[in-house]
């Protein structure tokens, strides 16, 4: 990989020459360092000077912001990679082969993947670490670890908004679903590499900016961003609101170049009844990316423009109710955006596993076209403490029968794995595990979605155990799978089978028993964004507490065992698992082209009767250059 | 066929066990502490819903647990697994039947059925002796007014909120979210939910909106006897949400009208 942004120019290696030039990331952040002080001063000392002249306004720190993202992105690489060249000057940089090209604006769908992935695990741990003190408070019953309870709730918060928009909605869509995607469609690169190449770099700056949040003030709202306590708090929400446009307009940029990529960058004979399972989890979850997300924006945009100029639209003198609707209506469909790659994974994975042909594959696919579908039309029943009698009926039917396509799921996993040769590897154990939990958060979804026991139980620890379920539960759990199952792919190496399964044990121990007991600690009232709570509910709290601290460290644990084997582990062949899909019909990792023919495909992947290959010729790439 | 009746076995015998468990459960107490007829309607469906998905939840951990130790691989070999289909029309058409009938079910009984309930429970018909309790939610503090006794703000002693009602007696609160305090200030009034975890229901309390919630109390009892007797604020509104609560008893008619002298006595000092 000599020169990617030369290459789309159609540049010889040999006219360009090296300049020195500081490390992309370092110039970066100077870079942003600089036009947030440009514009900032601009707008608080010139144009905008406030009363008592404060050096930071609302105002000028969202033009800063601005001014600060748009740098960061040309300082990493956007400036010679797209700006430059589409002013027809010539491209005078040439992208490193080792590690560090994973430190720059990059074009690669790999490099992409695995950049966003890191960006993930990163918000990952950042969110978790907010969790764990979040947890600590809780073991007792009043304030001990905050000083206060604006800095519980902004603790809440940044937990929340860096988990939802950072890890559950990027972690196997942004990453795993860039690098996968043009692999497993037979092609060698995505529909859209150059904007691909912009939207992963949003992802820290969004990070970024949620998690320096309280430098501006506290924000007591959660995740949600309800109004209107949003525009009576200090100034943090500025940060929420802005941190959380970033972190949308990349997974906006990854769902276009994921939707174009599966639609038009198909290798020859990969019909629409051939397409890989995991492919339409990115489809249509991309599809309800690309429906939602634009909506979402515009709320918190309104919701910005309160805080900043204002603009009292959801207030008390507005409507408050409004935000809440609008919040809700991305707001449910953003939990199946989460999920719905999880159950596409089980799809993939388990046929491999057990060397067993995919069972009613057609209705799996229906599964994730009506969760999709129907995800838009449930999202009420989070607001049933807010509507008029007549409303509950409607939104609790359509909130009761998604779980018959959710259901779909299940059918084509038991029916494939019925007399098959189950491999009891690592994934296979994770994804079983992510189907028991996200099984519990269904049928606790059931319980939620009936409106008399929802307003018992609603904004109690009830519903927290219940979408933790299905987040942690369901799509963390297949993450990891996911990392386990594709790190060959990644690494050409294996992890170690014991400690993949005891890390997996651990935590799915964990976890059950620190969120079981949260739906006990919501039935016996224990209500939600509260460090401080009556002593009853103390000792369930602290044995919560205790599990949940264990859950932590097996996750980091986790990391450290995948970091490990990333360098360290044993060399596999190419295809360890024997997979039909197409992106281990070429070699593990892919050398500088996925594929150096593009593969012709011929029959179905998932057809496991016989040991014919889905592809019509040998489609195998070269082996890595300067291999590890 | 061996398969099949294995599998039926452990998933008969383990729905039976999870019914088993799940009427001990409802024998004692799913909302740990009950004290209204709202209450006992929800934990009646809550109780409903469960059973019948003991067996739905049975089949898919059974079967996955089945699964995954009946038909393991055994051995470091990748061999395909000799038994091969692609779908199974009887099994997916039952699959799909139950979880429509399921889903229609539960859609009439409880959600709908329930919450006819509760309708009824809301007539103005049936609810001309009811008492009317003022409720309104500031940062960060409940407010309770008794406007048929010309209590304007119930305390204790101590000028704390506190709220007294009579034992089987439908209750219509009243919830409004702005500041008395502070009526000049536009902003003051957020999102409040009014909660008590013995009666069984909450509603969100909105800045601009009255609203009303009806719950017909069922016992004495009180705050003292158990802390799910208490109103607690469930939606975030700020650093205070935390405690924002307040105690709840609930006294024999008797009981009731001495609280009402002594408020009325109080308010006059």
């Amino acid at each position: 990989m000599s020169s990617i942004a030369t290459d789309l120019l159609g540049d010889s290696p040999s006219q360009t020459h090296r300049r020195p030039m500081l490390p992309p990331v370092v110039r970066g952040l100077i870079w942003a360092l600089i036009a947030f002080l440009v514009f900032n001063t601009l707008i608080s000392e010139v144009l905008d000077r406030m009363p008592y002249h404060p050096f930071v306004t609302r105002a000028s720190v969202t033009v800063g912001w601005v001014a600060a993202v748009c740098a960061w992105l040309l300082g990493v690489g956007v400036w010679e990679g797209v700006v430059k060249p589409s002013f027809g000057f010539p491209t005078l940089w040439e992208t490193p082969t080792d590690w560090r090209k994973y430190f720059m604006y990059s074009t690669d769908h790999r490099v992409i993947g695995l950049q966003y992935i890191f960006s993930s695990i990163g918000g990952f741990m950042i969110a978790g670490f907010a969790a764990m003190l979040m947890r600590l408070e809780l073991m007792n019953q009043n304030l001990w670890v905050f000083s206060n309870p604006g800095a519980y709730l902004s603790t809440v918060g940044i937990h929340g908004t860096v988990m939802m928009f950072s890890v559950g909605t990027v972690g196997l869509v942004g990453g795993f679903g860039n690098y996968l995607i043009p692999l497993m469609v037979g092609s060698n690169k995505s529909a859209f590499p150059r904007m691909s190449g912009i939207s992963q770099w949003l992802v820290p700056a969004g990070i970024a900016t949620v998690v320096l949040s309280p430098v501006l003030g506290q924000w007591t709202t959660g995740w949600r961003g309800y109004e209107p306590l949003a525009s009576q708090d200090p100034a943090g929400i500025v940060f929420y609101y802005l941190g959380v446009f970033a972190l949308t307009t990349s997974s906006l940029m990854v769902a276009i170049n994921l939707t174009a990529t599966i639609l038009f960058k198909r290798a020859p004979g990969l019909t629409w009844n051939r397409i890989p399972m995991f492919a339409w989890g990115m489809l249509t979850v991309s599809l309800l990316n690309l429906i939602w997300l634009p909506e979402i924006q515009m709320a918190f945009l309104l919701g910005l423009l309160g805080a900043v100029i204002p603009f009292p639209f959801f207030t008390q003198v507005g409507s408050p109710l409004t935000y809440l609707e609008v919040f809700w209506l991305f707001g449910h469909p953003e939990v199946y955006i989460v999920v719905v790659p999880a159950f596409a994974l089980w799809q993939e994975i388990l046929p491999v596993m057990g060397q067993k042909s995919l069972f009613a594959r057609q209705w799996g696919i229906i599964g994730l076209v009506f969760v999709m579908i129907l995800s838009g039309m449930v999202w009420a029943h989070h607001m049933f403490t807010n509507m008029s009698n007549s409303q509950m009926l409607p939104f609790s039917f359509f909130t009761e029968i998604i779980s018959i396509p959710t259901g779909f799921a299940y059918l084509v996993v038991i029916g494939t794995l019925w007399k098959a040769r189950l491999r009891l590897t690592t994934p296979t154990l994770l994804i079983l595990m992510s189907m028991f939990n996200f099984l519990i958060g269904g049928v606790t979804g059931v319980l939620l979605a009936d409106p008399v026991v929802n307003l018992q139980v609603h904004d109690s620890f009830f519903v927290v155990a219940h979408f933790h379920y299905t987040i942690i539960g369901a799509m963390i759990f297949s993450w990891f799978a996911a990392f386990y199952y594709w790190l060959p792919k990644f690494t050409g190496r294996m992890y170690s089978e014991r400690w993949g399964k005891v890390l997996s044990v651990w935590i799915f121990i964990a976890f059950n028993v620190a969120f079981l007991q949260m739906f006990l600690l919501g039935l016996h009232g224990m209500n939600r964004w509260v460090p401080v709570y009556p002593a009853y509910l103390q000792p369930m709290n602290f044995q919560v507490s205790l599990f949940a601290i264990l859950l932590g460290i097996g996750f980091v644990l986790h990391f450290l065992h995948i970091a490990w084997m990333w360098w360290h582990g044993p060399r596999v062949e190419e295809n360890p698992w024997r997979s039909k899909t197409l992106e281990w019909q070429t070699a593990s990792p892919p050398g500088e082209e996925n594929f150096t023919t593009i593969p012709t495909v011929v029959r179905g992947f998932y057809d496991y009767s016989d040991d014919r290959s889905a592809v019509a010729v040998d489609v195998h790439s070269d082996a890595p250059k300067g291999a590890r | 066929m061996a398969d099949i009746v294995g599998f039926a076995v452990a998933w008969i015998v383990t729905s039976a066990l999870g019914e088993l468990g799940v009427s001990a459960v409802r024998r004692g107490s799913i909302y740990y502490y009950t004290a209204s007829n709202q209450a006992l309607d929800g934990e009646s469906a809550f109780g409903f819903i469960l059973m019948m998905l003991v067996p739905v939840v049975a089949f898919i951990v059974v079967m996955l647990l089945y699964n995954m130790i009946r038909f393991r691989a055994r051995g470091k070999e990748i061999v395909r697994s000799h038994v091969q289909f692609y779908t199974n029309k009887t099994f997916v058409t039952v699959w799909i039947a139950i979880s429509v009938v399921v889903n229609l079910l539960f859609y009439l009984h409880p959600t709908a059925s329930a919450l006819e309930q509760m309708f009824n429970g809301e007539e103005a018909r049936y609810n001309r002796q009811d008492l009317i309790v003022n409720v309104t939610a500031r940062q960060w503090q409940w407010l309770f007014n008794y406007p048929q006794y010309n209590i304007t703000q119930a305390a204790d002693a101590n000028g704390n909120s506190v709220m007294f009602l009579p034992a089987d007696r439908t209750i219509k609160f009243v919830l409004r979210s702005y500041d008395p305090f502070h009526t000049y200030d536009a902003n003051a009034g957020v999102i409040h939910g009014f909660w008590v975890p013995a009666f069984g229901l909450k509603q969100d309390i909105i800045p601009g909106e009255t609203r009303y919630l009806y719950i017909h109390t069922n016992k004495i009892t009180s705050y003292d006897v158990n802390p799910m007797v208490r109103v607690q604020c469930t939606e975030v509104c700020g650093p205070g949400h935390p405690f924002m609560e307040a105690p709840v008893h609930v006294v024999s008619a008797r009981d009731f009208q001495k609280w009402i002298v002594s408020q009325q006595k109080q308010q006059q000092s």
